[in-house]
């Protein structure tokens, strides 16, 4: 009986060491595991002194994943909340009876904006805004990441890479095209951090 | 209104204000220090600050203030240290410092507000503070304003897109500006005008793509002084205009000031 217990207790022992070890390395695996990133610095859309031209979206026409695994994320601690922000709307569209840009930016309307704390009826210049990318519409077109990147606006929306959408290619087919080579393999506590 | 493109001061090193006095010579705030040029634009000498100088001004009696972080250093013309104002929650990071008659005015962007002192440095009021979203919108990061000779103050205010006139008292008298991206009368981008000077008009700069603009008191565009010879990343860019016109801006990529003077038609 005790001879069993031990023998019983022994396998439960081994079983659970193997599991405690099997989720250490996988773990270990995922914390060393090597991802594909946007690097900012490199990007057009995003690096500093490139201003006046087109953004670039091979982000989206290249990747593999359909409507791309690049999408815009915007740093809200960056953000200048602005009542006009030249990544929400065109900045460059006739203004309307509100004193706005009459035209969005983003061909699939992926931005959308509310204002933040107690609105002024009286003058809509006098309000914050908070502005929200929808992951699901966005597909990383770049469109608003040059508009927000310093001197116009606050460089606050850069591209990044979902992980939930990105198969990890070997040799990621954005950057088979990309000319600036921003895209970039990082072990991927370091993706999440840059 | 028409203006030419007739100087370029090299400052050699940042500059993040400027500032004339009634003799024409040249105050540029950057790096620690003030830059002092004559009027012809040769540069004279340099006066250390003990933090980098963010603004400067001269006062009617010729002191010269420098804004910095946390504090004001006042010198006497001659570029000796008279006096510092000392106030991390009032003068957090000093852009601009402007007079009346009677007190010193200093944006302070840290808090998004004018300051004013009387002349002995006590704390009197805010300006541009009392408003539904608790200061002045300057996703830039720089408060700036001019003063007119009755006292008004007329602060950039850019993400409204205006140029607002407060009493020194800091009630709200009006505006001038809009928001505008393609009517050059208007003011464009995220944040616009960034900076202004008084003279006898307002006169603004502005970021992406920048541009320089005189305005008459009530708003009027008279002048589109220059847009193309600004480096495309510039921002902030101090303004002053001289007794007989002639505009002063800073290229704060290029560390240069270019002068601009009207030509007579």
């Amino acid at each position: 009986m005790n001879e069993d217990l031990t023998r019983r207790d022994f396998a439960r022992g081994t079983v659970l060491a193997v599991l405690a070890g099997g989720a250490a390395f996988l773990v270990k695996k995922a914390n060393g595991q090597i991802v594909w990133q946007v690097n900012a610095a490199r990007c057009i859309n995003s690096r500093l002194g490139d201003t006046g031209m087109e953004a670039c979206n091979l982000c989206t026409t290249e990747c593999v994943v359909a409507l791309s695994a690049v999408r815009a994320v915007n740093e809200y601690s960056k953000c200048g909340r602005c009542n006009i922000c030249p990544a929400y709307f065109n900045i460059a569209s006739a203004v309307n009876e509100l004193g706005q840009p009459s035209e969005k930016l983003c061909p699939r309307d992926a931005i959308a904006r509310k204002p933040i704390g107690k609105v002024d009826p009286e003058d809509p210049a006098n309000n914050f805004y908070e502005y929200i990318i929808d992951e699901e519409k966005c597909d990383g077109c770049g469109k608003c990441v040059m508009k927000c990147k310093e001197p116009l606006g606050l460089g606050s929306i850069t591209l990044r890479v979902r992980y939930d959408r990105c198969v990890n290619c070997n040799y990621c087919s954005i950057l088979k095209a990309c000319p600036q080579n921003a895209l970039v393999q990082l072990p991927i506590g370091q993706a999440l951090s840059t | 209104m028409q203006y030419r493109h007739v100087q370029v001061i090299d400052c050699k090193g940042a500059v993040h204000g400027i500032a004339l006095d009634g003799h024409g010579r040249l105050y540029a705030a950057g790096d620690s220090g003030i830059k002092v040029f004559d009027a012809a634009g040769r540069f004279n000498e340099r006066w250390p600050t003990s933090k980098p100088a963010l603004a400067v001004a001269v006062a009617s009696d010729g002191a010269v203030y420098a804004g910095e972080a946390g504090q004001i250093e006042i010198f006497d013309g001659a570029g000796k240290l008279l006096n510092t104002w000392r106030d991390a929650k009032l003068l957090g990071r000093v852009t601009a410092i402007g007079f009346t008659q009677d007190s010193v005015l200093a944006g302070d962007a840290a808090d998004r507000a004018i300051r004013r002192f009387d002349r002995g440095g006590k704390f009197l009021n805010n300006i541009g503070k009392d408003n539904p979203v608790n200061g002045l919108l300057i996703p830039n990061g720089v408060v700036d304003f001019g003063v007119d000779a009755q006292g008004v103050i007329y602060a950039a205010n850019p993400g409204k897109h205006r140029v607002e006139r407060y009493s020194p008292g800091g009630e709200l008298l009006g505006h001038i500006g809009r928001f505008d991206g393609l009517d050059p009368a208007g003011f464009t981008g995220c944040c616009n005008p960034t900076n202004v000077a008084i003279r006898d008009g307002i006169y603004t700069t502005e970021k992406a793509g920048p541009r320089v603009k005189a305005y008459d008191f009530s708003g009027k565009l008279l002048s589109v002084i220059a847009t193309d010879l600004f480096d495309a990343n510039c921002k902030n860019m101090s303004i002053a205009v001289d007794a007989r016109g002639r505009v002063y801006v800073v290229d704060t990529v290029k560390a240069a000031i270019l002068v601009f003077e009207q030509v007579k038609v």
